[in-house]
């Protein structure tokens, strides 16, 4: 839980105000947070391409918008990435569960974990890789940072990292 | 009456409203009928207005109209079960079921067929699910945005066909920023 309520606080502080989530259990804990949370908005949602559309209304409506889900996620978003929020320019922030990193259990999961950053470099989109729990304290950062540079950012936790707490 | 008459039937009732526009001829026709700041026309992301404007809606106070179509919320049904559950009172869904895809040279969708986007939507959880004719659409519109209690689904039934047009000439930022700038988020144009 310590993990979990750390990068909520860090990502509220970085100025995200509007949460939604398609579930994975490594985010389980972060979503108990968030449904309790009063002062901003959350969601489960059904699937992430959707996420990014609902994402990209709460920003024009002044929001700052994070999109919490597994990696797989990603490869489901590719055209709403890159046809609404770089087109349009618009700042969300991406919490990634990063699947198939070691620590792993389910094999299946090794397919999208090997192609996961070249799919976010190709979409030139900037990566904070969390794999400490130093990590976390760049996050406020870098989630401010989608505000200033107009773009999406990913904020990537591997599985190690989040198993336990 | 096809798309392009229905949406001029409907400008009096829209033309102070926050209007996301689904992509393609929908949004040329609109901006060839009456362009203004307030409608954001969707360039790209088939199948998303119907979940920007949800998104819009409960991020603002005003009223927020998604205009989609019947293809489009075919390839995204699963926001019908987020607007369902989730659709503040100012949130209006108006779905233009011409039964084609007009944008692609009007080949025809499933609700020409045994799809039913009302049945779908009333399953998906959603409340005060109109189905009605071109004709009835202005009427219905109004009462939606009038409600402030409850959020609407309008499926609007009309004919395929669209008008001889031109891509939009805007880009992308300036369709953001004067959006933007109507909610007052922006104070540089």
């Amino acid at each position: 839980m310590k993990i979990s309520q750390k990068i909520i606080s860090n990502l509220k502080s970085g100025g995200a105000d509007f949460f939604l989530s398609v579930p994975c259990k490594l985010l389980a804990n972060m979503i108990i947070i968030l449904e309790k949370d009063k002062d901003i908005y959350y969601s489960a949602i059904p699937r992430e391409e959707e996420g990014m559309g609902i994402c990209a209304g709460a920003y024009l409506g002044n929001k700052l918008p994070c999109i919490m889900m597994q990696n797989t996620g990603i490869g489901n978003s590719v055209n709403a990435i890159v046809s609404l929020l770089q087109l349009y320019q618009m700042p969300v922030v991406f919490l990634i569960s990063y699947r198939g990193t070691p620590g792993e259990p389910v094999g299946a999961q090794g397919g999208m974990a090997s192609v996961t950053e070249d799919i976010l470099n190709t979409l030139r989109i900037p990566m904070l890789h969390c794999n400490t729990e130093e990590d976390l304290d760049k996050i406020s950062t870098f989630a401010n940072h989608a505000k200033v540079i107009e773009s999406p950012v990913a904020i990537l936790c591997n599985f190690n990292l989040m198993k336990d707490d | 009456m096809n798309r392009f008459e229905l949406l001029n039937l409907l400008q009096n009732t829209i033309q102070d409203e926050l209007v996301i526009c689904n992509i393609g001829l929908p949004s040329q026709e609109l901006y060839k009928i009456n362009d203004r700041p307030n409608y954001f026309y969707m360039l790209g992301s088939m199948g998303l207005a119907s979940s920007i404007g949800l998104g819009l809606s409960l991020a603002v106070d005003k009223n927020v109209i998604s205009i989609d179509g019947d293809g489009s919320v075919l390839m995204n049904m699963n926001t019908l079960a987020t607007i369902g559950n989730r659709a503040p009172s100012n949130y209006t869904l108006l779905i233009v079921d011409n039964g084609s895809y007009g944008s692609t040279g009007d080949q025809k969708t499933f609700t020409n067929e045994h799809t039913s986007l009302k049945n779908v939507a009333i399953g998906a959880g959603c409340n005060n699910v109109i189905e009605c004719s071109g004709e009835e659409t202005n009427e219905n519109l109004r009462k939606a945005i009038a409600d402030k209690n409850n959020s609407y689904v309008i499926i609007s039934k009309i004919k395929s066909g669209n008008v001889p047009i031109k891509p939009l000439p805007l880009n992308a930022v300036t369709i953001r920023d004067r959006f933007r700038k109507e909610i007052g988020l922006v104070n540089y144009l």
